[in-house]
């Protein structure tokens, strides 16, 4: 599939001498949903900003859809960074008309954007008096003026109440399904995990790890496994290449799956060394401990 | 361009602070205009005298030039408040590039520069009507070439505080360092500089285009000061302009938003 976003060694030293972002590679995928990880600081604002043309990078490139940046190329993708900016004594339909005129959007679109994110009946007020929640509704009708093929959201539930961050993740699985590519910064774990398919972790400007969601879950996966033969059994799984760590509990067995492994697999090996297993579970990692420990690492390389 | 001009419209219109301060210019030469022509010498109204065609223009002009200072400030205003708001940074993102940014606004310095030149105008005609008998197209106009002067003379203050506006972000600093430099920072270089030289200075070029009615009287009695006529002056206001308009725009394109 076509590549959406490249970006090429990217650096960023701010002038104060804060090393924001360093030697970041990164590609986004068309039709994905991808996820940038990391806690606060960690760069992925100043990511966003670089690609969205309002910081300036120290060194690297990128490109979009595989072109430099152009106004053609801006009216594709729809985007918030950060707060929510709009003159204070415009109404939300005066302040979208402005943002239509930029994209060169339809007027029309404005009251079904309007509905979309639930401000339709308040479309006549004035954006000061909107509470943060309404505030970060309105960015996100913004950026869909203009129907873009990507949309780019930094924290976009930030400030929302639970229901307010259930309809945003909504809209955001709404628009995918129509085969838009969504690019999501967030420090909220839970909400990568929901709704992304791709990820990348950041720390300190740097890339720690990015790819599949599911595939990065699937590393260390762990197994618990029960079976009449426990002795048996820790004799062969020394010699297993499907596990890669293991240790003896009370009455089961604790294994850590190597990577390109399934339970299937192992499954498959022990029953054709005559061990039947009573039980075999497999426990997810939440992208909680996962997260956690990518972050902790300090050796993991980008993959 | 239109698309441009039309996104500073959406901006400008339901702005109180734009429309008051356009009532403040007006409202003031309005009211200088009215002052200066009730003043009593020697059992006569001056009125009859100062406002006779086509010398009105050249003393309108130049009272107007005290006012230039409101429509900088005006353009501070609107430009910090787009930092204040974030809405530059948001135009980025949503599809205009750093040029369309200073673009946009030498349009609001264009549209503001002829709203206050209509104004004058009106001012002009208004009094002179009221002062003349006799009044044919050829009096009527004759000397309002002084009027175009006035409009290079408000852009040329408008696109100083344009620059100032760009660089300094922060409104109140920015009105300060707008008014320090230009009735404090070049008012001393011309005290201390040779008058052959400071003739070229950004805020004596602008003021030589709207010059004092009357200067030649004064400079029989005090010896000639060396100051650009109008019709010189008009060609270095205007590379001033571009120059202010370049720099803004190479302030923006290196820093981040």
């Amino acid at each position: 599939m076509a590549n959406v976003l490249e970006i090429q060694n990217l650096s960023k030293k701010y002038p104060g001498g804060v090393q924001a972002l360093q030697q970041l590679t990164l590609t986004v995928e068309a039709g994905s949903i991808y996820g940038l990880l990391g806690p606060n600081g960690s760069g992925k604002t100043t990511t966003l900003g670089i690609v969205l043309d309002v910081l300036q990078a120290s060194q690297g490139t990128y490109n979009w859809f595989g072109q430099s940046l152009k106004k053609e190329t801006k009216r594709r993708i729809g985007a918030i960074l950060e707060t929510p900016n709009f003159y204070p004594y415009l109404s939300a339909s005066q302040n979208l008309k402005i943002i239509a005129d930029i994209k060169l959007a339809n007027h029309r679109e404005i009251d079904s954007v309007l509905q979309t994110v639930g401000l339709f009946p308040r479309r006549h007020s004035a954006f000061k008096g909107f509470s943060l929640g309404m505030k970060q509704r309105l960015a996100l009708a913004a950026a869909l003026l203009g129907d873009p093929e990507v949309l780019v959201l930094d924290e976009p539930t930030n400030g929302l109440d639970p229901q307010g961050i259930a309809e945003v993740r909504g809209i955001i699985q709404q628009v995918a399904a129509q085969g838009k590519t969504i690019i999501l910064a967030s420090h909220l774990l839970d909400e990568v995990q929901k709704v992304c398919t791709h990820m990348a972790v950041l720390q300190a400007g740097k890339l720690k790890v990015a790819g599949r969601v599911d595939a990065i879950l699937a590393q260390h996966d762990q197994v618990i496994i029960r079976t009449e033969n426990i002795t048996q059994a820790l004799g062969l799984l020394p010699q297993l290449p499907q596990v890669s760590n293991f240790r003896q509990e009370e009455n089961y067995l604790m294994l850590t799956l190597a990577n390109g492994y399934s339970s299937a697999d192992l499954n498959q090996a022990f029953f054709q060394s005559g061990i039947i297993l009573s039980e075999l579970t497999v426990r997810k990692k939440s992208l909680e401990s996962q997260f956690l420990d990518i972050i902790k690492d300090k050796n993991t390389s980008p993959a | 361009m239109t698309n441009l001009l039309q996104i500073e419209l959406r901006k400008l219109l339901p702005y109180r602070t734009f429309w008051v301060i356009l009532l403040l210019y007006s409202g003031f030469l309005l009211l200088f205009a009215y002052a200066s022509s009730h003043i009593t010498i020697n059992g006569q109204q001056s009125g009859a005298e100062i406002y006779q065609f086509p010398g009105i223009w050249m003393k309108l002009s130049y009272v107007a030039g005290y006012f230039n200072l409101l429509l900088g400030i005006l353009l501070i205003i609107l430009i910090t408040d787009e930092y204040a708001f974030r809405t530059f940074r948001q135009h980025v993102i949503d599809g205009l590039f750093r040029a369309d940014l200073v673009a946009g606004k030498y349009l609001v310095v264009l549209l503001v520069g002829l709203i206050a030149t209509i104004v004058l105008t009106l001012i002009g005609l208004g009094f002179g009507l009221a002062y003349n008998q006799n009044i044919t197209p050829g009096v009527l106009f004759s000397g309002s070439l002084h009027v175009v002067y006035y409009l290079v003379q408000a852009i040329g203050y408008m696109s100083i505080a344009v620059f100032f506006g760009f660089l300094i972000r922060k409104n109140g600093l920015a009105i300060i360092s707008f008014l320090g430099y230009t009735k404090v920072v070049e008012p001393l270089i011309h005290w201390r500089l040779d008058d052959k030289l400071d003739q070229y200075f950004p805020m004596k070029v602008l003021s030589s285009l709207t010059p004092m009615p009357g200067q030649e009287v004064l400079d029989s009695l005090t010896g000639p000061t060396t100051a650009l006529n109008p019709q010189q002056a008009i060609l270095p206001a205007l590379i001033y302009i571009g120059l202010f308009y370049a720099l803004a725009f190479l302030v923006l394109k290196v820093r981040d938003l």
